[in-house]
Parts: structure tokens; sequence; C-alpha cells
């Protein structure tokens, strides 16, 4: 190469000019600022949290009061007014919605995916795509409105004549359909990246299209789909509005019924619980919006202690669904 | 293995079923349609909440039948026998003109209600002439880089200083909608004219467009200003509605002969609409008592539910969105820019792609909280340009600049959080419409000479451009709909017009959450929030409906 004196002559380096070097550089803060984002939620929730914890408070120097990190993560009550924070009624609350809507969604989810890939045609897939989208689109705020509005009333008058007016189960019902379109897009993506010789071969040994659908580009996209699941329920986890809105604001432990088998009764979760009005995580904090925020005490302060314990499952889950995605995927050349 | 094989096989022939093929691809079909069709009658309820059509007379209800529907179908069913596109030019021009005027009945709040005329058009020409000397110095030669940029600098920064306090303070000020007209209508124009160009492949008949635009505008903002629509109104009207309309119409009519006949749909349409409300108006049938009407959109909120309106939450929604897509869009293309044409495969870029990967996983709630700790509370008194750690040892003054717009609730910092949070949507779809640009007209423009950031201007960035506004228009969707962060930053329940950046945020997320939740009546619940519920989700479609469309024709094309 550095025969070439000639070229190198002739050639006038550009890479280096300042108008190069200026333009290079502003691309690169445009970039920069999503880490600057990132460290400025850690820096926010750690450092405010660190001031509602009792362990970290000290050393910081906060007077008045603080919660235990033991109270907090153990503690099964949770009353803003009573000052008592204890996360698990909110967890269970949160449960009740991750579950409630992964029913719907996840089935729902995985047949749109298999019928877009397998069986629409390009024409149809054109219209059921971008509606599929507007499912996601839909303000969260409306469709907590849908659900205390809409579908409590049809609960209440066709199924449960005694549910509650706030209920895990229609807030459950509307995060369900929103996140409809998180598991059919990456599942889709997944399944139409498993190669046609796959399905060839399946075709080739005589097996049906619906054999070659659920025995072949299923399993061979299985990593995608499970990926799509913990995206989906992670975006569950961290809805706000919705629950915000329908699900009500009574932080409680999931009941428990239990059924005599002999000798012992076995405890299961009650599917009761749905009915009623209960509080998940984000739910919570919404509320606490609405005690005073302005002057930092302690309603603020754990307003960033829930959201810590928030942000930790949805990045954890997140970082999970990526391991997973990447890890078990089928590589294909 | 071997043993059973053959058992297999007979097993395995001649007991292929058809049925469970066919009920499993309906039930496919069926599970896809579920979710699709049960917010689609969710869409149904809370529409006949809001307009109740069943209160109007039947013979409203036939009138409109009569001249609208059924003329409209016949005309759309003898365009679809037709072939050669016409429907679809129908259906176009038909979405066009329902449409645009929504975004310009956006902008018009903007100009009507924010920001008046006077300073939006001297900050206009404080911009245009830094511009005009970049565009004359880029053409000298004589000058170096670095004497340009400085120069460049020094020009911006003056004009931004002078140029608009001067021209605010010009004792003769013309009508304000020929302000508006000059602001926004002359660079319409000479858009319009450099797509005809473009699009006839010839600069004389640019020229004529860009003169066409300009007057029709002008025309627009005379007439409204002569009746009672208002100059102003009637100025964007036919800025951001007319022109696109005109240029539409024209390149069918001269470009496309055999589609013609598709713009006979919205003249049937319109006479239509006009003709049913000329012959209800005297014949005397009512039409229904809908609770969306012009009042409710223009009207203050209330307590009472019949005279709550919601127009401050729809100008605080615009507001929000001239902010965030100020701060967004740039960040988020150079973003985009970087990681696909600059970045090698490091691992800084790794960490950078990663990390925008997880951003997008956040919930917004968090970012919410990002911008209450952060920006409304620790940044409080403003940015801290020179810090108290450094200057309190030097026993100067600490200078925090910007205290009055950050704080509990700003629409600043609403502005900045909804910004933060639709970043990482911004930068992932940019990159997906850059990756799209075949390297070979890369290599091409590097093989004139072309240095990198050449290249990037000059090819990428123009054939990426409609999949990047896709994105970003998506993105913003997403943002308008947005309640959580503004909630947490401190929004209150109650809001005004935001006249300044410091104003208290509002927006229509935030006023029907607002509805929700401190009225308790009834009315509200089955009459105010469903008519707020159709003027978010109308705002909401319109914006998506524009960036689907513009993906479908750009996958056409390529």
């Amino acid at each position: 190469m550095g025969a070439d004196n000639l070229t190198d002559t002739l050639t006038r380096q550009t890479e280096n000019s300042p108008r190069e070097l200026l333009v290079r550089t502003f691309f690169f803060v445009c970039a920069f600022v999503s880490i600057l984002t990132t460290a400025g939620i850690v820096f926010v929730l750690v450092s405010e949290a660190a001031t509602f914890f009792t362990g970290t408070a000290q050393f910081l120097g906060v007077t008045g009061e603080t919660v235990s990190l033991v109270d907090f993560l153990t503690g099964t009550t949770f009353s803003i007014a009573g000052d008592q924070f204890g996360v698990l009624p909110l967890l269970s609350g949160t449960l009740a919605i991750v579950i409630g809507s992964a029913v719907i969604a996840l089935p729902l989810g995985v047949a749109t995916a298999i019928y877009l890939s397998e069986y629409a045609s390009p024409r149809v897939r054109a219209y059921l795509k971008p509606a599929l989208e507007i499912l996601a689109g839909v303000p969260t705020v409306i469709y907590g409105f849908f659900a205390i509005e809409y579908i409590t009333p049809l609960l209440k008058q066709y199924l449960f004549p005694d549910i509650g007016f706030f209920n895990a189960l229609s807030a459950s019902i509307v995060v369900g359909i929103m996140i409809i379109p998180m598991v059919s897009s990456i599942s889709e993506d997944a399944m139409s990246a498993v190669p046609d010789e796959l399905r060839q071969a399946g075709y080739g040994m005589g097996a049906t299209k619906f054999d070659v659908s659920t025995g072949i580009v299923v399993p061979a996209a299985i990593s995608g789909i499970v990926s799509s699941f913990i995206l989906a329920i992670s975006r569950a986890i961290g809805e706000t509005m919705a629950v915000a809105i329908a699900a009500g604001a009574t932080p409680r432990l999931w009941t428990t019924g239990s059924v005599d088998a002999g000798p012992v009764s076995l405890p299961y979760p009650d599917p009761a619980y749905f009915l009623e009005s209960i509080q998940p995580m984000t739910g919570a904090m919404v509320q606490l919006l609405f005690s005073d925020i302005t002057g930092g005490g302690l309603a603020y302060r754990s307003l960033f202690g829930i959201g810590i314990t928030l942000f930790a499952i949805t990045l954890f889950m997140n970082i999970v669904s990526n391991w997973i995605a990447s890890r078990y995927q089928e590589a294909y050349d | 293995m071997a043993a059973d094989s053959p058992s297999t096989v007979r097993d395995g022939f001649g007991t292929v079923s058809r049925t469970a093929g066919v009920v499993f691809r309906y039930a496919l079909l069926a599970a896809t349609l579920l979710g699709i069709l049960a917010v689609g009658i969710l869409f149904v309820y809370v529409a006949n909440d809001a307009i109740q059509p069943f209160t109007a007379d039947p013979g409203w209800h036939l009138t409109f039948f009569l001249t609208l529907v059924v003329p409209t179908l016949a005309v759309g069913y003898s365009l679809s026998g037709r072939g050669e596109g016409s429907l679809r030019v129908g259906l176009e021009s038909l979405g066009l003109l329902a449409v645009m005027p929504l975004f310009a009945g956006g902008v018009a709040v903007l100009f009507l209600s924010i920001l008046p005329a006077l300073v939006v058009f001297s900050f206009a020409v404080a911009l245009a002439i830094p511009l005009a000397a970049i565009v004359a110095l880029q053409r000298t030669r004589q000058v170096g880089f670095v004497a340009k940029l400085v120069a460049a600098a020094v020009v911006t920064v003056a004009s931004l200083l002078f140029v608009p306090n001067f021209i605010q303070n010009v004792p003769v000020i013309p009508v304000e909608w020929l302000l508006v007209a000059l602001t926004i209508g002359a660079p319409t124009a000479a858009i319009a004219g450099a797509y005809a160009a473009a699009s006839w492949n010839d600069r004389r008949v640019g020229r004529i467009a860009a003169l066409a635009a300009l007057g029709g505008v002008l025309v627009g903002g005379l007439v409204g200003s002569l009746t009672g629509v208002g100059g102003i109104a009637a100025t964007v009207l036919a800025t951001v509605a007319g022109v696109p309309v005109g240029l539409y119409v024209a390149t069918v009519v001269d470009q496309h002969p055999t589609r013609r006949e598709g713009l006979l749909l919205p003249l049937v349409v319109l006479g239509g609409m006009l003709l049913g409300a000329f012959l209800v108006r005297t014949v005397g049938f009512a039409g229904p008592a809908s609770w969306l009407d012009w009042a409710f959109v223009t009207s203050d909120n209330s307590f009472s539910a019949e005279s709550a309106g919601i127009y401050p939450a729809l100008a605080g929604s615009i507001m929000l969105m001239l902010i965030v897509s100020l701060a967004s869009f740039p960040i988020g293309i150079g973003a985009a820019v970087y990681l696909e044409e600059y970045a090698g495969n490091s691992r800084l870029t790794r960490l950078i792609e990663v990390n925008i990967a997880n951003l997008a996983g956040v919930p917004s709630v968090v970012y919410g909280l990002l911008g209450l700790g952060l920006l409304a509370r620790m940044l409080e008194d403003g940015l801290p340009v020179f810090p108290a750690v450094v200057a309190d040892p030097l026993g100067l003054e600490p200078i925090r600049v910007g205290g009055d717009l950050f704080g509990i609730g700003t629409v600043f910092v609403g502005g900045l959080t909804l910004s933060l949070l639709i970043l990482p949507i911004v930068i992932i779809s940019s990159q997906e419409a850059i990756r799209s640009v075949p390297p070979s007209q890369r290599q091409a423009s590097y093989g004139m000479g072309a240095t990198r950031w050449q290249t990037v201007k000059n090819v990428v960035l123009p054939k990426a451009f409609p999949g990047i506004l896709t994105g970003t228009i998506l993105a913003l969707g997403r943002a308008i709909g947005e309640t959580a962060p503004l909630l947490v930053i401190g929004a209150p329940n109650e809001f005004g017009i935001p006249q300044e950046l410091s104003s208290r945020v509002g927006a229509m997320p935030l006023q029907i959450y607002a509805w929700a939740t401190t009225s308790g009546t009834e009315e509200f619940y089955t009459k105010v929030i469903p008519a707020g519920v159709v003027v978010l989700l109308v705002a909401m479609l319109a914006m998506n409906s524009v960036a689907i469309v513009l993906r479908n024709r750009y996958r056409q094309r390529n």
C-alpha cells in the first residue's frame, strides 16, 4: 500500500478536515444523548431512592422519616396516609394485571403471528398490519376510559353481576389488547425469518400446512416467540394510565381460598381477586403524585423507591428477552 | 426405531384430514381479528356517545343518505370498474381533503393562541438572514471553512439578538395575516415550486407553481379577512391544505389523464354535503345533538359539563408537539446517521446500540421520574452554566440560566421529557430508513470524490427521507397520547393555554384523565369524555394515516 505514494500525495485528506470533524462530532453528540438519558435515569432513581431507604439515607444525612429496605420488600401493607410502604400488595396487583393480560395477549398474539406469516396473502397483510399497529397506538388513557365505561358494565351485565366498579379484570383485558401487537409483530418477524427450505422439506414429507405451521415454523421461531412474550409482559408491568384509571386504588395482597385435599387443605390464589379493586405499582405511583410531591417528603421519595423497583424489573426482563433472542436463535445461512 | 417405522408410515398415509387445517386457519383469522374488532367496537361506542347520531330526525338521516351516501357509493362503484387507479386517486384526494384541514387547524391554533404572528415572523426573518448568509458563504471559495464557520456563527447570533427586537418595534405593522402568509406561505410556495419542478422536470413549471401557490395563499388570506373566517385562519388553511390539494389535483390532471375521473369522488362528497346541509336547513330536520361540536373544540374547560371544552388542552398538545419535534427529530436523526454512517464496530458503538434498545423498553412512567427528579427539581433554579462548586472557592456568584423554564410541570420540562421518551423510537426507525439506502449509491458518491458528509447530505438523507419522516411521525403520534410522564413531572389538573415555555403544561390526554378522575358526574362520563376521546383519536389517527400512506408509497417505489 505504501508504494502508492503518488496517489497519497494527490489525495486530499478529507476525513479530518474541520468541516468533517465538526459534522462528525455533532452526530456523535446526538448518539451520546441516549447514553446520557440512561445515565440520567439511573442517577435520578438511585439518588432519590437512596433518600427513601433507611440504610442509605443515614449516609446522605437525610432527616425525616425513612423506610427500611426489608420493610419495603416484605411489608404487606401499603398505605400512603399511614406512612406504610410495603411493596408486596402492589407487586400482587401488578402480577394480576400481568397474568390477566398475558392470558389474552399471548395466545392471540401468536395466532395472529402464525396467520400473518403463514396464511395471509400480501394484500390481506397490508391491511391487517396497520390495523394491529393501531391497537398499540391508541393512547393508554383512552384504554383506561374504555375499560371503566364500556367493558366493566358489559362484564357486570353478562358474566359477573357482582364485579366492582374498579376491577383488575377489565384493566387486564385492555392491557392485554394493547400488547397483542407487541407479541404478534416480534413473533411474526421470527417466523418470517424461518427459511422456506424447512417448510418445503415438511411439505415434501407429506405434511399439511397445519403440520408445517405448528410442527416446523413455530418450533423454529420459538426463541423469537418467547422473547416477544417477555417484552410484552414487561410492557404490561410498566403500563400506567389504563390501570391507574380502571384497576382501582386498593393495594391488597392476593386473596387465597383453600381446597380440602384429605388431611391437608391446599391454599390457592383466589380468582375473585380479579373482580375487585386492586392497585399495581404504576397505579400507586400515580396516586402518590396527588399527595405533596413538591416538598420532597416521604411520599415523593417513595415514588422513586417504587420507580427503581419497576425499572429494575422491566430492565431485567428486557435483557433476558434480548439474551434469549440471541442465545437460542437458530442460525440459518 | 426400525421396528415401529412401518406402522407410522401406514398410519400417516390416508388419514390426512382437511377439517383440522380449515378449522385451524379460520381460528387463526378469528384470533387476528378479535383484538381489532374489539377496539373497533369500542371506537363505535365512544363515537356514538360523543356524536349521538340517533338523536337526529329520521328525515335528516334520509336526506344525507340520498344526497351523500348514495351518489358517493355510485361514483365509487363506477370508478372501481374503470381500473387504471382512478378509484385510488379518488380515495387519496378525499383523504387529503379530510386530513389536511385538520393539520391546518392545528397550525392555525398555534398562530391564533400561542405564538403571536409578529413574533413568529420576526424570528423567521432572523433565521432567514443567517441562512441566506450561509448559502452565500458556501458559494465563495476564497475563505477557509473555519473562517466561514465563524462568520456564519456571528451572523446567526447577531441576527437572533437584534432582528426580532427591531422588527417587533417597527412602528408600521402590516396586517397579521400578511405576516403569516410571509412566514409559512412563502416557504410552502417555494417547496411546492421545487416539487413541481422535479415532478414535471421543468424549471418553468416550478416557477409557475410557486407563484400560483403564493398567489393562492394571498388570495385566501384576503378573502378570509374580508369575510367572517378571519385572515389568519384562512391564510393557514390555504397554505397547509390548499397548496397540497392543488398540487395533487394538478399532478393528476396533467400527468395521469386516465385517472382524472377519480377527482369526481371528492366533488360528489363535497357537493352532497353542501346539498344535504341546504335541504336539511330548508325543510327543518333537526341534526344530532352531538356533544362534539365547534363549541366543544374551541371553548375553555369548565366545571360544568355543558360548557366544558377542550381548547386549552388542544393548544397544549400542539405546543408540546412543536417542542418535541424540534428537540427529538434533529437529535434522533443525527444519532441514527452516526450509528449507520460514521460509527465503526467499536465497543462504544455496541454499547450505544444496546442502550437504545433497552431505553425503548423503559416504561414511560420512569421517564416521568427522570423529568421530575432531574428537570423539575434538581434544575429548578436553572441550568448551572457556572456551577457553585467552581464559583464558591473563587468567591464569585454562580450562574444558572433558564430558571423559569425548569420546575414542576412546565411546558418546557414536559416537552423535553416526551422528547427523551420518543428518542429511541426516532433513532431506531431512522436507522432502518438509512439502512435501506443501497450501499451502491454511497459507493457511487464516494467514487465521485465526495466526502462522508457530502455523501450523507446529498445521497443518504434525501434517499432515506420518506422513511425517516414516516418513523418520526409515528413517534410523534405516540407522544401525543402520552399521559403518565406529564402527570409525573407534576402537571396539574388545571391549566390554561400555554403562552410561554414556562407555562403550565397541558395536553389532551391529561385533560381526559382529569375529567375521568376529578369530575365524577355522569354527564362527564357519558358525553364530555367521549367527545374528548374522539378529538384525541382523530388527531392521532390523522398523524398515523399520513405516516402509513407515506410508507406505502415509499415501499412501492423501492
